[in-house]
């Protein structure tokens, strides 16, 4: 194995990069008729929209971040008990499509509910409150990992410092763990909210008469195959994610100054703890009760007729499809996965491990770009780019367009964890006569065995749970299972839908599972 | 006279480097002997570390030749040059044990890939690394690292081993050790060897012969004694003399303070 192999891997890497990123977002461009332009954006329909998506978000975004950094302060500035199994409880929603957090609200507070009729509350759910409910659901506990960070790698010696000063826990609070946290909230606040902005699955199934921007592209796009109206939205929904991505690149510029010295020491503190564990125990609830529900649904009969245990439920699903469209599902997301993992992790290489050129400067911008293209705009890209080639309508489509939706994220993991080994490394490889194949071989990628697993899990997850990046690209043939969830839902088969959201819940919960004892297996290997 | 060009192992002649425009090596001619052990000191920024990195093909001249054993090996790629580099961080692989990163590329090499087991052995061994082969970088101290990093060059047995501040990221303890040792290794193996430093002790300790450099240029070069005898200039006084005067001015202090009481 020569330099040759890697020049030409990275030749790919670049070409590879511009089929699949850069060319398809210029195709969306090109898309665009103009005269339609004006007509969109000036329509009266077009500011309702636009009204309602940005009252949502905001006050979706808003009140998650908040829910969250209360969360994260609980779990990493207390005494509370279990703590690392809380952390772990409060990701699970991350592993359910946002389509089923508006389905567990149908099924818990729509008109039928559980809670409807067991509280005998009747809560008007379609329209804002449900958009706002569920996007809460579906994002906190994205919020809830960033903030999480932060609190873990603060530097205790600072707040020392403070207490010697006499400051009061109050004004350390004011004036250290706030400032600290400016750069990293803002970029939950920008995260979180292009999260909320470009999400149709919540609003589809709650937004009742309240039309977003996502939904509408999604209708125009599936429903009447308006491409350019789809383009112009599309172009729209780009907007705040693309805000945040400038943002964060200038923050990557200024570079993260992570020198902690010293890990935060907990007081005692026993109103504090209470408090903590209650409101723990509160979120534990919330989250605990749409998977209650979804369990529920698929094994009784019929609700809220007949409530008796039936797998009735399960056995149609499995008629209608349900297995075929989990074996797609398993196969893009095993093939997501390793593909996925093989081209993100060797495009980090390049850049982490070689000189600055400037290929390697465009590869390096384009990988991150894919943090700025929402799932529903980047599949449309990809249906006006795609469209007529042979990959079109095939499995391959969609993984591809999986691992670009989800590429910028776990590059960055591989990325900083690539760059931390010593800057002499290629130097002394170069003069002993290794190649940078077997460095990335031999070295690297036992060095990096954690970031490896933990992106082929990252990839794995998403793509089972995604519904927007693939919607327009599905057919029957390649659908994941995840989009089945809009189709029964449209045609009243809510206890499907359950049981699709179930069942995608305990795929991931299973490779979750595999992945912490294979990562237990490796720790224990080290020592 | 023949017999002295014979002996000649590394021939530098007119190197030249220029970085965005600005001159960072000034045309500089010099011989390195086989077996000889030159230090190239210098201050920070003064071109040290581009001429190494140049010797070895990790950067390229703008102009100039570099030969060895009178062959010019300007044009071949840094591992065909028959010279080893160690770094001041060590730069071991953090997943292989001691054994396995001087074994590794000689396992990698074509003629030696059959021998690879035992020539790691008797490197190790000649170094006194051989009862901690099978531990991991991390948990050597930093001058059993370097020691490491100095068995896997020489395993390779290059020509000539090129050194960059090898023992300045020690403590003051071991880089005293470490001096020493890597005197003796030099001794033992008749390794042709180029350190650098910026610590005039440090050169005229080891050194056969200094290399005295400023901004790409060399001011002087000679042994340690000619240098202390004769400096060539004002500059050599300035930054090589007057500073290990004060040293030694201080040390005199001290002890004279102690053999007072
Ligand atoms: N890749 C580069 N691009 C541009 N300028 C460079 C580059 N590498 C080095 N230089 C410049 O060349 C000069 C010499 O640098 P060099 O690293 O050789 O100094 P040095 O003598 O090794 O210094 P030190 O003792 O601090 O290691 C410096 O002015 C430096 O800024
Ligand atoms: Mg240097």
């Amino acid at each position: 194995m020569n330099n040759r192999t890697y020049k030409g891997l990275r030749l790919f890497i670049v070409v590879f990069l511009f089929v699949s990123v850069v060319f398809p977002l210029i195709s969306l461009l090109l898309n665009i008729e103009f005269a339609d332009f004006g007509k969109v954006l000036s329509s009266p329909q077009f500011s309702d929209m636009m009204f309602n998506s940005i009252v949502a978000t905001g006050a979706s975004t808003i009140i998650s971040v908040t829910i969250a950094f209360i969360l994260a302060w609980c779990v990493n500035r207390s005494n509370i008990k279990f703590k690392a199994i809380l952390a772990v409880l409060f990701t699970l929603p991350m592993l359910i499509p946002s389509i089923s957090h508006g389905m567990g609200l149908v099924l818990l507070l729509g008109s039928n509910g559980l809670l409807t009729n067991l509280l005998g509350i009747n809560i008007e759910l379609y329209g804002f409150t449900g958009i706002i409910l569920g996007s809460i659901l579906y994002s906190f506990p994205v919020a809830f990992l960033m903030l999480t960070d932060i609190f873990k790698y603060e530097d205790y010696t600072t707040y020392e410092a403070a207490q010697v000063l006499g400051l009061t826990k109050k004004q350390q609070f004011t004036t250290i763990t706030l400032p600290n946290m400016r750069k990293t909230m803002i970029s939950v606040i920008f995260a979180v909210f292009t999260m909320i902005f470009t999400d149709y699955g919540v609003p589809l199934v709650v937004g009742g008469t309240v039309m977003t921007l996502p939904v509408y592209m999604y209708r125009e796009v599936i429903g009447l195959l308006n491409f350019s109206t789809g383009a112009i939205i599309g172009l729209v929904l780009l907007i705040p994610a693309f805000v945040a991505f400038i943002i964060d690149l200038k923050a990557e510029e200024n570079g993260n100054t992570s020198t902690i010295t010293k890990g935060y020491i907990i007081t005692k503190n026993k109103a504090r703890d209470v408090f903590s564990s209650i409101y723990c125990i509160v979120v534990l609830v919330i989250i605990s009760l749409p998977i209650l529900a979804f369990a529920l649904l698929s094994v009784v009969k019929q609700y809220p007729i007949d409530m008796s245990f039936s797998l009735e439920n399960i056995a149609q699903a499995f008629d209608l499809g349900v297995g075929m469209y989990l074996q797609n599902s398993l196969a893009i997301s095993l093939v997501t996965a390793l593909v996925g993992l093989c081209t993100i992790y060797f495009t980090a290489y390049i850049n982490a491990r070689s000189k600055k050129t400037f290929t390697n400067g465009m590869i390096h911008l384009i990988s991150m770009l894919s943090l700025a293209v929402p799932g529903v705009v980047l599949g449309l890209c990809y249906v006006l780019f795609f469209k007529g080639t042979f990959i079109y309508g095939t499995l391959a489509i969609i993984v591809l367009v999986n691992t670009i939706h989800f590429f910028a994220s776990p590059y960055l993991l591989a990325y900083n964890s690539l760059s931390k080994f010593n800057k002499n490394m290629e130097d002394i490889s170069e003069t002993m006569g290794i190649s940078k194949m077997r460095m990335l071989l031999d070295v690297y990628v036992p060095c990096t065995r954690e970031t490896i697993i933990e992106i082929f899990s990252y990839l794995f997850v998403n793509a089972m749970v995604t519904i927007s990046a693939v919607s327009f690209l599905a057919n029957f043939k390649n659908m994941p299972i995840a989009l089945m969830i809009p189709q029964f839902d449209s045609q009243s088969l809510i206890e499907a839908t359950a049981f699709i959201s179930l069942l995608i819940l305990f795929v991931n919960i299973t490779v979750k599972l595999a992945i912490y004892l294979l990562k237990r297996h490796i720790a224990k290997q080290e020592v | 006279m023949e017999i002295l060009k014979d002996d000649i192992k590394l021939s530098v002649r007119g190197l030249y480097k220029k970085y965005d425009g600005k001159d960072v090596l000034n045309r500089i001619s010099f011989d390195v002997k086989q077996g000889e052990f030159l230090s190239v000191l210098g201050p920070s920024g003064c071109g040290k570390t581009t001429l190494l990195r140049i010797l070895i093909g990790l950067e390229t001249q703008t102009d100039g030749e570099i030969l060895i054993d009178g062959k010019d090996v300007s044009k071949l790629k840094p591992n065909e040059r028959g010279m080893g580099i160690i770094f001041q961080n060590y730069a071991l692989f953090p997943n292989m044990t001691v054994f396995e990163n001087v074994e590794y590329a000689l396992k990698l090499n074509k003629e030696l890939k059959f021998q690879s087991k035992a020539i790691a052995e008797r490197t190790l061994e000649q170094i006194g690394m051989m009862e901690h082969k099978d531990k991991k970088p991390n948990q050597l101290s930093g001058g059993q690292q370097q020691r490491v990093a100095i068995a896997r060059t020489l395993a390779l047995n290059p020509k000539v081993i090129l050194l960059d501040e090898p023992i300045s990221a020690l403590d003051v303890t071991n880089r005293e050790i470490m001096k020493k040792e890597l005197k003796d290794i030099q001794k033992k193996f008749n390794s042709t060897m180029i350190f650098i430093t910026h610590e005039q002790e440090e050169a005229f300790y080891l050194a056969d012969r200094i290399m005295v450099m400023s901004e790409g240029n060399i001011e002087q070069l000679d042994t340690p004694k000619n240098i202390y005898d004769n400096p060539a200039n004002k500059y050599v006084e300035d930054f090589v003399l007057a500073h290990l005067d004060q040293k030694l001015e201080s040390l005199l202090k001290c002890t004279g303070k102690i053999a007072h009481e």
